[in-house]
């Protein structure tokens, strides 16, 4: 058997186990070790691989942007910020027709550029936006997919988890894949506010008809003052602002985030009357950890992986494949969202790009693409996968936080697809026009 | 995803199982909260050479150095407590409906799966015994010397500590698995 014989059994035999429910990393490294063994007849070596790669993958300053990020947008979800952005946003909003539902993509979209993790918006806004929606007569199957909808916003506005592993995986700079972020974010999300008035005002029965109560109640709530925006825009202004600027390093602006978020949840505990305790706090801590490790245990096993594939020689040979089937760009690229999109019925996001990139990247680069524009198509690919059946993860997620056994899964995925067929054109745009995302470079 | 805690290993049979679990599990606790405290003092040494250095133009000397080591020792701390919680990756759609429909199948499954996980993290453990070694005895630092050096043992001693506690892990979980397995079926 050639290296590239065991390369392709290795791979499809960890295929299989991933599919079959073996932990990924483990799948991916136990597979790398046996792969190299076989190629190169020498045990210790291919330990040698394992260790080097449980060293070498992540001792790197960059990495500390993920714990760093992570931390931050938990803290801020842990504190209530996210009921208040979506209050001011409904004030100017609520009258119109879907008002509810552009103001939660309004505050999602502004949410977004504090957390980089899709679910953790689901969780918060499944609390804050949905209820509301039910009172004032929207549908529980439109309320529910505005927010799964608006929910990817989060991975594809900086900072974001996703970009974050897809700039570790394609050794491209992390503060230019959130600046190529900035645009296409706020494309889909003003796309998702045209789709929610197109909705409210041509498919009533789906939305609902809260038109009628929305004139007549006039508050819902306490008011909450545009001013108190202040603080969470000026946190916003300083991460990103300092990246673009070159003031900060990613780590560092992740780090300065993470502190400025800590003290803005610290002061509104002061106001609201100790409303987050030591141990919700450390509970943060805690949780920041678990999501770092499980994305540093995928880096790892990604790292090995690797080399692995580079070792049997199959990145080349695909290069190789394609070159001879005469395979154009746009079928490249047609072939590759479809792949993605398959993948996503079965594998997470990070689980996904880290399977999927070490071998397509060579295949990107033989054409020549911008590696920032390819991450950012890559990201908005398998972000779509959080929608659709049957591993939707940000709708079980909005399933398991609502805990409304009247509200069935099948609900907030129909509710959900019209935001995913809305991203599936925006991910073709953002292909079509690549200086949507390269414009601020 | 919602953080499943796990309860304890039941049923493995012996008393001595179930207190090797309960030292097991607190260890794990332990080098979790370890790694916890890391991260919040991560944040605030960031924060001090950045304040340093744009107030004071002093940079703190060594900062991204320690960001680097600091990474690896806070994975491998919480590693093994992050696999207890269950929020280690994996696809479970297909085995969650194997565990149903076929519990024998479904759980034998998931015990091999747990297994493979303790082998691929022993050999970790023991390819990483040399180069913790060669650290030692030799001084492995980062930096440069007469600016800032950091020794690297102290991380390659937490990735010995903690390939071996999450290889520990996997087994009592493999346990619990193959227990579940063996378990007769509720008429």
């Amino acid at each position: 058997m050639t290296a590239l014989d065991i390369g392709g059994i290795m791979l499809a035999a960890m295929l299989l186990l991933i599919w079959l429910g073996m932990h990924v990393g483990v799948a991916l490294s136990l597979l790398s070790v046996v792969g190299v063994w076989l190629m190169r007849d020498n045990f210790v070596l291919a330990t040698k691989f394992l260790a080097l790669s449980a060293y070498d993958a992540i001792a790197n300053h960059i990495f500390g942007v993920v714990p760093l990020f992570v931390l931050m947008g938990l803290l801020i979800s842990m504190s209530d910020i996210g009921r208040d952005m979506f209050q001011v946003a409904n004030r100017p909003l609520r009258r119109m027709p879907g008002g509810l539902g552009v103001a939660t993509v309004a505050a999602n979209a502004v949410f977004a550029a504090i957390t980089g993790i899709s679910i953790a918006s689901a969780a918060v806004f499944t609390k804050v936006a949905i209820p509301e929606m039910l009172k004032l007569g929207y549908t529980a199957r439109f309320a529910t997919g505005v927010v799964a909808g608006s929910s990817v916003l989060g991975m594809l506005i900086p900072p974001s988890l996703l970009l974050i592993v897809y700039g570790f995986l394609a050794e491209t700079s992390i503060g230019a894949l959130f600046i190529a972020g900035i645009i296409p974010g706020l494309l889909l999300s003003l796309a998702f506010a045209a789709l929610i008035f197109v909705l409210a005002t041509r498919f009533p029965a789906f939305v609902g008809a809260p038109g009628a109560v929305a004139r007549k109640v006039t508050d819902t709530g306490p008011q909450v003052g545009y001013l108190s925006m202040v603080p969470v825009v000026g946190l916003i202004v300083l991460v990103l602002g300092g990246i673009y600027g070159g003031f900060f390093t990613p780590t560092e602006a992740g780090a300065v985030g993470a502190l400025g978020a800590l003290l803005l949840a610290l002061a509104r505990g002061r106001r609201k009357a100790a409303r987050a305790g030591v141990k919700d706090y450390w509970q943060v801590l805690i949780e920041t950890g678990h999501v770092t490790v499980s994305i540093c245990f995928l880096l790892i096993a990604a790292s090995i992986y690797t080399r692995m594939l580079g070792l049997a020689g199959i990145p080349q040979h695909l290069v190789g494949l394609v070159e001879s089937a005469e395979l154009g760009f746009a079928a490249f690229i047609a072939l590759y969202v479809v792949l993605i999109l398959v993948m996503g019925t079965v594998l997470d996001s990070t689980s996904i790009m880290l399977v999927v990139l070490p071998l397509v990247l060579p295949i990107a680069q033989s054409f020549g693409v911008d590696l920032v524009w390819f991450g950012i198509v890559t990201v908005l690919a398998v972000e779509i996968g959080l929608l659709t059946p049957p591993l939707g993860i940000a709708v079980y997620v909005i399933k398991s936080t609502l805990n409304d056994p009247s509200v069935r899964l099948g609900d907030i995925f129909a509710g959900a697809a019209p935001f995913a067929a809305i991203m599936l054109i925006v991910l073709l745009l953002i292909i079509l026009f690549p200086w949507l995302s390269l414009a601020l470079l | 995803m919602p953080p499943e805690g796990q309860p304890p290993p039941e049923g493995t049979g012996s008393e001595a199982a179930g207190r090797v679990a309960r030292g097991l599990l607190r260890a794990i606790v332990v080098l979790n909260a370890l790694g916890g405290v890391w991260i919040a003092a991560l944040m605030l040494l960031i924060n001090a050479d950045v304040i340093s250095r744009e107030a004071l133009t002093a940079p703190i000397r060594g900062v991204p150095e320690l960001v680097a080591l600091s990474i690896v020792g806070i994975v491998f701390l919480q590693l093994a407590h992050t696999l207890w919680s269950g929020r280690i990756t994996r696809s479970d759609s297909l085995l969650g409906r194997l565990m149903r429909t076929q519990p024998a199948i479904g759980h034998g499954l998931d015990a091999l799966f747990h297994l493979a996980g303790a082998a691929v993290m022993a050999v970790l453990f023991w390819a990483s015994l040399p180069y913790f070694q060669r650290a030692f005895d030799e001084g492995d630092y980062v930096g440069a010397l007469g600016d800032f050096t950091a020794p690297t043992w102290p991380v390659r001693l937490i990735i010995l500590i903690g390939s071996g506690a999450t290889a520990l892990t996997f087994l009592a979980l493999t346990g619990r698995a193959a227990s579940r397995a063996f378990r007769r079926s509720p008429p």
